[in-house]
């Protein structure tokens, strides 16, 4: 099974982010890079399909973005694809959903994967579209929220996480692309030996402007702004029973909980 | 003029020309009987793959590890007083005796050098015989602790070990009877041949037993890496650690052939002795399994049939298995490298293991807790930010940055810095050392972490350190060396008590205990500084194992990431210990002991020692400053 896997660098999780002078972005100056974690998820995800399915099957990475992301596709390489697509684009964060997905169907086109995987959604914007978006682009069948997947004999038994605790066995056939949800496997962790055999492994390198697919952004990224600060304490009055009545009257209606 | 206490040692006056050639014939044999065993292990040490970066020089650190070690048995004796004289004894006897069994053999064919009639043939031989009564009553001390007394660390009995002692003491028996036999008689020809028998079926004895340690360990002592615990350089791109024969070192495959199985280390593991697996003397014994087996040019995991996973990974890298070895065996290279070996290649699968180098990859501390939580700490303490002016830079480390034990260390320790004067300040961002993942090995993790923080620190011009962990100051100053020059470094006890006398005592007369923390103590020799401040605060007593034998907090080497122990709690047990001394506060001087400790207090219930680190110590007496 030949699996392609989308994946984003984005800022690490402990950074400390500032927004850049323009208002538009984040300052991108000193900070340190990770791979997005549901993207993580969708590569352990390929990772353990190939290693179910014997000798033949090859996973390979594709990432779009400045020169910086190539130390997170290495980390790639390095738990175990076995090649990867850098895309080189400067202006990742002038593109919508939309311009993204279009640069990646073009880069894994080519390929005709019998699978593509990718988080379902990137922790900088978590806009959650860009996987579903490449699927149409493809004119491949999609599912979301995965949190497992199983070959099957005509194609993919997927598992997806609804809401409240609730699950959704549902099969389709390959080709496929499903976004994955973060935390239904276990993520391995990348070792020296990895990294070293990482080093012979192929990394192709295309500029996003070779893959023809530019086009005019349908959104444009307007302002970013830190969220504000609030914290509010209410005293309860009354006895303890008219507290606790009243307490689950405001959980109800106001922290919308119960 | 020097007058002989003995009467003239009797010699055979002639040997015929058959006994010649016996004795020729069983010399040769037994030479051969040696070299046929001793032969291909000097191989197998020999074709065991160089040690990286090894060097014989300065060589003075050797030739004084040399004669302490070997020469003088300090270390024997010092950790076994009458075992270890008794063994001594007997090493003496048998360098006295190099020079008479060359006499001795060189008598047949009449080439002897010592005249017992002789001034200097008389002198060396009342001398020598002098070490014989030494030795045959050392011999008889050691016999009977190995097969009356048996303490446990001593393994099962052999009856090889019994041979040799009865050889050794037949050896001191017929040397000793010459004195009193007439010269010419059959007397003096009996002991002399069984003197001889004994010393041939001895000789090839030795490489077939633990007595292997008479050829190899004074080389082992010698050659050892000689920094405590120290954790050796990948070689190069295909070094992943200790994975395969082929990864065996020549100094790990000598230290493996040099273990004389006196069990010290067992003795004093933690992990040995809370029923978990780990055998510090297993480990080696494995790896000279392995060795015999397979050899070191074999491809097979040495962590299989000899070595188990679980026993590398139960090891708190407390050191004091190294500490103890007579035979100058470095236990935590080795454990470390067999990790290295498991992590650097994947083979290692543990839930806590991953999640805490997950943590790392992604994040800058060991707890994987957000460094904004760090951030508001520094904030809301009031701690001033390294801009370069202030003379020390306080490393927070993450549990002086995220766990709220460290934090009130770190507050206390900053409250003393103020009271003192001194000029300091915190870095705007740390990582972790990578102190947990470089003993868990896991080296492509720990390079990160070591060059994310030598970048910052040389960015931020910081010259010296001071940290409330050990296990911080350890990888700073030694671990991170191989990525580039640390800013000096020290640990928050040696900070304080140099000004010790400048903070004000309280005469509380409270019962203090101090638990030497092993990465402050055994690693760094440190044991008084941190005594001294805490005797600001009351009266010191002593733990039955404290200084260079403290037993271990079951923290260190990663093992505070990992699981629920196997057999009883390091923590329980140390912390009973300290309990049972009767002293009303544990002084600690970690903030991974205080952890532990912490649990261990609250696991045990009411009653329980009050536990304070050092810094807080010393910050009791301090006025209040507002």
């Amino acid at each position: 099974m030949k699996i392609i896997v989308a994946i984003k660098q984005v800022p690490e999780r402990d950074a400390q982010v500032r927004i850049a002078a323009n208002g538009k972005w984040i300052d991108e100056a000193d900070l340190q890079w990770a791979m997005n974690e549901p993207d993580a998820y969708a590569l352990e995800e390929a990772l353990l399909l190939k290693e179910s399915g014997g000798a033949c099957g090859e996973v390979i990475v594709v990432s779009a973005g400045p020169e910086r992301v190539g130390s997170t596709i290495r980390e790639a390489l390095a738990k175990g694809a076995d090649r990867a697509i850098q895309i080189l684009c400067d202006d990742l964060n002038g593109r919508d959903a939309l311009g993204v997905a279009r640069l990646l169907a073009a880069a894994i086109k080519p390929e005709n994967p019998d699978l593509v995987l990718t988080g379902l959604q990137s922790e900088d914007l978590g806009l959650g579209q860009t996987g579903v978006i490449v699927a149409e682009l493809l004119g491949l069948p999609h599912a979301t929220m995965i949190l497992h997947v199983e070959k099957t004999e005509s194609g993919l038994k997927v598992k997806r996480e609804l809401e409240e605790g609730w699950f959704q066995s549902i099969e389709l056939p390959t080709p496929a692309v499903l976004t994955v949800q973060s935390g239904g496997n276990k993520l391995r962790y990348a070792t020296l030996m990895g990294i070293k055999r990482a080093k012979t492994k192929d990394l192709r390198t295309v500029n996003a402007a070779e893959l023809g697919a530019e086009g005019t952004p349908a959104v444009v990224l307007d302002q970013i702004a830190a969220p504000k600060k609030q914290k509010s304490t209410q005293i309860l009055p009354g006895s303890a029973k008219e507290a606790a009545a009243a307490l689950v009257e405001k959980l109800k209606t106001e922290a919308r909980v119960l | 003029m020097m007058t002989a206490f003995l009467p003239n040692l009797a010699e055979p006056q002639y040997f015929s020309g058959s006994e010649r050639a016996l004795f020729a014939v069983l010399a040769a044999g037994s030479l051969f009987g040696f070299w046929r065993r001793f032969g291909p292990i000097l191989g197998k040490i020999l074709q065991s793959k160089k040690d990286p970066e090894f060097h014989l020089f300065p060589i003075g650190r050797r030739v004084r590890d040399f004669v302490w070690e070997v020469m003088c048995q300090a270390k024997v004796i010092r950790e076994r007083s009458l075992a270890g004289v008794a063994h001594a004894l007997v090493f003496w006897a048998f360098c006295a005796f190099a020079l008479v069994t060359l006499n001795h053999c060189a008598t047949i064919f009449g080439l002897g050098f010592l005249d017992p009639a002789g001034r200097v043939g008389r002198f060396y031989f009342d001398f020598a015989a002098f070490f014989a009564v030494a030795c045959a009553a050392g011999i008889l001390v050691l016999f009977v602790r190995r097969f009356i007394a048996r303490p446990k660390w001593l393994g099962e009995l052999s009856w090889e070990s019994g041979l040799i002692a009865l050889l050794i003491f037949a050896l001191m028996a017929t040397y000793l009877a010459a004195f009193f036999v007439p010269e010419a008689g059959t007397g003096a020809r009996a002991l002399w041949w069984t003197h001889t028998l004994a010393l041939l079926i001895f000789l090839p004895l030795i490489p077939h037993t633990k007595h292997l340690h008479l050829v190899l360990s004074p080389f082992t002592v010698f050659l050892s890496r000689g920094g405590f615990a120290e954790i050796p350089p990948l070689a190069d791109d295909e070094d992943f650690g200790l994975v395969a024969g082929t990864d065996l070192t020549q100094l790990v495959s000598l230290q493996a052939y040099s273990c004389v199985e006196c069990g010290r280390c067992m003795e004093h593991c933690p992990a040995n002795n809370t029923g978990k697996l780990l055998n510090p003397k297993e480990i080696v014994l494995g790896l000279r399994g392995y060795l015999n087996e397979f050899g070191p040019a074999s491809e097979e995991p040495l962590l299989g049939k000899y070595n188990a996973q679980e026993a590398a990974f139960e090891c708190t890298t407390c050191g004091a298995c190294e500490f103890q070895c007579p035979v100058g065996i470095e236990h935590v290279p080795i454990i470390v490298g067999l990790r290295r070996g498991a992590v650097n290649t994947g083979a290692w699968e543990d839930d806590h293991g991953a999640k805490l180098f997950l943590a790392l990859e992604r994040g800058s501390n060991a707890l994987g807790m957000s460094a904004t939580e760090r951030d508001k700490f520094v904030e809301k303490s009031g701690l001033p930010l390294f801009d370069g002016t202030q003379e020390y830079c306080l490393w927070l480390g993450c549990m002086g940055a995220y766990d709220p034990r460290g934090r009130e260390i770190v507050v206390a320790l900053v409250r003393v810095m103020r009271y003192l004067g001194a000029s300091f300040g915190v870095m705007r961002k740390e990582r972790c050392t990578g102190d947990p993942v470089r003993r868990l090995g896991n080296d492509l993790l720990f390079q990160q972490l070591a060059e994310a923080n030598l970048e910052a620190l040389a960015q931020n011009r910081v010259k010296k350190i001071v940290s409330i962990c050990p296990h911080c100051v350890r990888t700073i100053q030694e671990d991170w060396k191989a990525y580039g020059t640390p800013p000096e470094v020290e640990h928050h006890s040696e900070f304080l008590a140099r000004f010790a006398l400048q903070l004000p005592p309280i005469q509380n007369q409270e019962k203090i205990v101090f638990h030497d923390p092993c990465y402050l103590g055994r690693y760094r020799g440190v044991y008084e500084e941190p005594r001294r401040v805490a005797a600001l605060a009351g009266d010191l007593v002593e733990a039955p194992r404290s200084h260079e034998r403290s037993f271990c907090c079951g923290a260190g080497g990663g093992l505070v990431f990992l699981g629920e122990e196997k057999g009883e709690r390091v923590s329980h047990v140390r912390a009973a210990e300290l309990a049972a001394t009767g002293a009303s506060v544990v002084g600690t001087a970690c903030p991974f002991c205080n952890t532990m400790f912490r649990d261990a207090f609250a696991a045990k219930g009411d009653g329980a020692p009050e536990l304070m680190d050092i810094a807080q110590l010393a910050a009791r007496g301090l006025p209040d400053m507002k």
